[in-house]
């Protein structure tokens, strides 16, 4: 499914180039999820980034396929196309474009990508409405502009509602435990393992275990200073918590 | 019903010529007028002839240099078409209103910001020459549902110098839409005179579509009397130099005004918005609104200034201009102001001028939409928050045509 070998990259900075990412391998088979853990600093957010397409990254070296096919060549709208999705640990706020205009604007510039034919306004209502049931999410919420005003449980349930709509292969969670209460976490988690399946693998990024405990990982790896510094399974991820990530601190 | 529909000669001679360097001397004024029009064109002249046109180094020109554009013209009145259709107990053309005393009294009152600013150049230079405009006057009580439209088309070369004033009585409401065009060179000096009777509703929509090489000057005058209302939108996509100054002044108890805007402008387009709100009364909201997208070496400018008087207590003033620049060429000028003199009120202020923010775009894009897509969407949506304060849904989707056009063409 996602390949990625010696990946490399920097951003300028104003002391000049620093490299932030320094040669990160990871293998993630369909169906499988993977977790990475890791202090702050170490470079977490970066790879969501870069696998993403975001272009203040420069990527220096390596590289990055899904389904063998090369992201770091595309511009993020193709990525979306090819079946990358990130769920941001920030959602970005965005006055005056609601969330029906803006789940229909997505889905079908996903579609026309793919060469699919766009879904109509009733067939995209329908769609909107069964996702929003699925996850929990008040029908009220179409009419709001994009995140704005959004408590913070609802950002990151809109996240899990976008991905539940563009139906990607590989889905990137940056973080998205952040900032929500158990109860919140618990929706987003559901939502998350309803779309568990055979042939879509997960990448889920967290600083802390606990969001693991609802999202069982597959394999944990832990991330320090730029590169993968430790890879198991998930008791892995107990053992930071009890442990800290000091060890790796000084390893890397 | 009744429909207006006026072609008008202007006098051939016009009250001034211009001399060289800045002083003006007067010619033959336009004839068959009442006396007290012509002795009022004649002082106006001679205000006029003081001040010279406005300089940058006037405090509310300091953005905008009227001069150099309006050099070439000798001040001989051009011919203006213009159509006024509606449904009004009165609606006539000026020349054939100076008998009705308010008139009178209206057009006889001293420029607005004359007192303050001593910047009424162009206000006395519209006065010296007045003679041409409609007037409509909408009875006590009376709700026009038809909203009037004012159309103008200017032609090349002239110059051109009317004066619309629109009096509703309390409680009346209508909707006024101005449309305007031209083609070629041509300098309008315009004049608005605007008096809303206690409790009375105006909704004013504008749609400056002047040719790119005009001048466009604009002073508009609005007396509000005790709640009463007044809406005011204007979408400045054509003109040259365009130069819109406007003030309310809020004189009753409980009167709303708000002042909203979307300058769309490119090549090397300038627009000032000039705004002065006067609270003079107690329980008065004010709100000014413009958003302006700027591309290539266009110029844009937003003063908006909010005058508390003592005693307007619970006063809610508000203003906010928020401008995207889409060309590194682009400029944006902005000045908000407030002077309070009550202590019980609610005022703020509020300007950006940026470009577009990458995050929101990258978000964008890493659902699908392609850059130019998601440039769209979020120039778009920055344009619909605005484009929202018309109240009526037709004229929005007529506006929103226009829009459409031009951002097409801007990405």
């Amino acid at each position: 499914m996602i390949k990625i070998e010696n990946l490399k990259c920097q951003i300028e900075t104003d002391e000049g180039e620093k490299e932030i990412l320094k040669g990160i391998s990871l293998d993630i088979p369909a169906g499988e999820v993977h977790a990475i853990m890791g202090p702050n600093g170490s470079g977490k957010s970066t790879l969501s980034y870069v696998l993403a397409g975001r272009d203040e990254y420069e990527v220096t070296g390596g590289s990055a396929t899904l389904d063998g096919v090369d992201l770091l060549d595309m511009e993020p709208e193709e990525r979306a196309a090819a079946g990358l999705f990130l769920a941001f640990q920030y959602p970005v706020e965005i006055p005056g474009v609601n969330m029906s205009t803006f789940l229909k604007t997505s889905l079908n510039a996903i579609r026309k990508q793919r060469g699919e034919e766009e879904l109509d306004a009733l067939g995209m209502l329908k769609l909107i409405k069964t996702k929003c049931k699925e996850l929990g999410i008040n029908d009220d919420m179409m009419k709001r502009a994009v995140n704005v005003g959004f408590s913070g449980g609802e950002k990151k349930r809109n996240e899990v509602l976008q991905m539940a709509m563009l139906e990607p292969k590989f889905c990137v969670l940056d973080e998205t435990d952040s900032g929500l209460d158990i109860d919140a976490l618990k929706v987003v988690a559901d939502g998350v393992n309803a779309m568990r399946s055979p042939d879509r693998s997960f990448l889920v990024i967290t600083h802390y275990q606990r969001l693991l405990d609802y999202i069982k990982p597959d394999v944990v790896h832990v991330l320090a200073g730029g590169k993968i510094v430790k890879t198991g399974g998930p008791e892995l991820a107990k053992e930071l918590e009890d442990k800290g990530y000091a060890e790796f601190l000084e390893a890397a | 019903m009744t429909a207006q529909s006026n072609i008008m000669k202007f006098p051939e001679k016009s009250p001034y010529v211009p001399c060289d360097g800045d002083t003006y001397t007067a010619c033959k004024l336009p004839k068959s007028a009442p006396d007290w029009v012509k002795e009022f064109r004649s002082d106006a002249f001679a205000r006029f002839k003081e001040q010279g046109l406005p300089t940058q180094k006037l405090e509310r020109f300091k953005y905008t240099g009227i001069a150099k554009a309006v050099k070439d013209f000798d001040g001989v009145l051009g011919e203006s078409k213009y159509t006024m259709d509606g449904e009004a107990a009165y609606i006539a053309p000026l020349s054939d209103s100076f008998e009705k005393d308010w008139v009178q009294e209206l057009i006889t009152q001293e420029a607005p910001g004359a007192a303050k600013y001593g910047d009424s150049a162009l206000w006395d230079l519209n006065t010296a020459y007045l003679s041409e405009g409609v007037v409509v006057d909408i009875p006590a009580g009376k709700h026009v549902d038809k909203a009037f439209v004012l159309a103008l088309e200017t032609p090349d070369d002239s110059f051109t110098s009317l004066r619309f004033i629109i009096r509703l009585g309390e409680g009346a409401s209508a909707t006024l839409v101005e449309n305007h065009s031209g083609q070629g060179e041509y300098w309008k000096n315009h004049a608005v005179q605007i008096v809303l009777g206690k409790n009375a509703r105006l909704n004013h929509v504008i749609n400056h579509a002047d040719s790119e090489d005009a001048t466009y000057t604009m002073n508009a005058h609005i007396r509000l009397d005790r709640d009463s209302y007044y809406n005011g939108f204007a979408l400045n996509i054509g003109g040259g130099l365009m130069r819109h100054q406007m003030q309310a002044d809020l004189e009753g108890t409980g009167g709303h005004v708000s002042f909203n805007g979307l300058n769309l402008l490119r090549g090397m387009q300038h627009s000032d918005t000039t705004i002065l709100v006067d609270h003079k009364a107690a329980h008065c909201t004010s709100n000014q609104f413009y958003r302006s997208l700027l591309d290539e070496k266009a110029h844009g400018v937003f003063q908006g200034k909010v005058h508390v008087y003592e005693g307007a207590q619970k006063t809610d003033g508000y203003q906010l201009s928020n401008a995207m620049l889409l060309s590194p060429d682009a400029t944006m000028d902005t000045k908000p102001e407030l002077e309070i003199y009550a202590d019980d009120v609610k005022c703020s202020h509020g300007a950006t001028t940026g470009q577009m923010d990458e995050e929101p775009l990258f978000y964008l894009r890493s659902r699908g939409l392609s850059e130019k897509e998601a440039r769209l969407l979020l120039i778009r949506a920055f344009v619909e928050e605005v484009v929202e304060k018309i109240e009526s849904e037709a004229l929005r989707a007529e506006f929103g045509r226009d829009i459409e056009q031009w951002l097409q063409t801007a990405l």
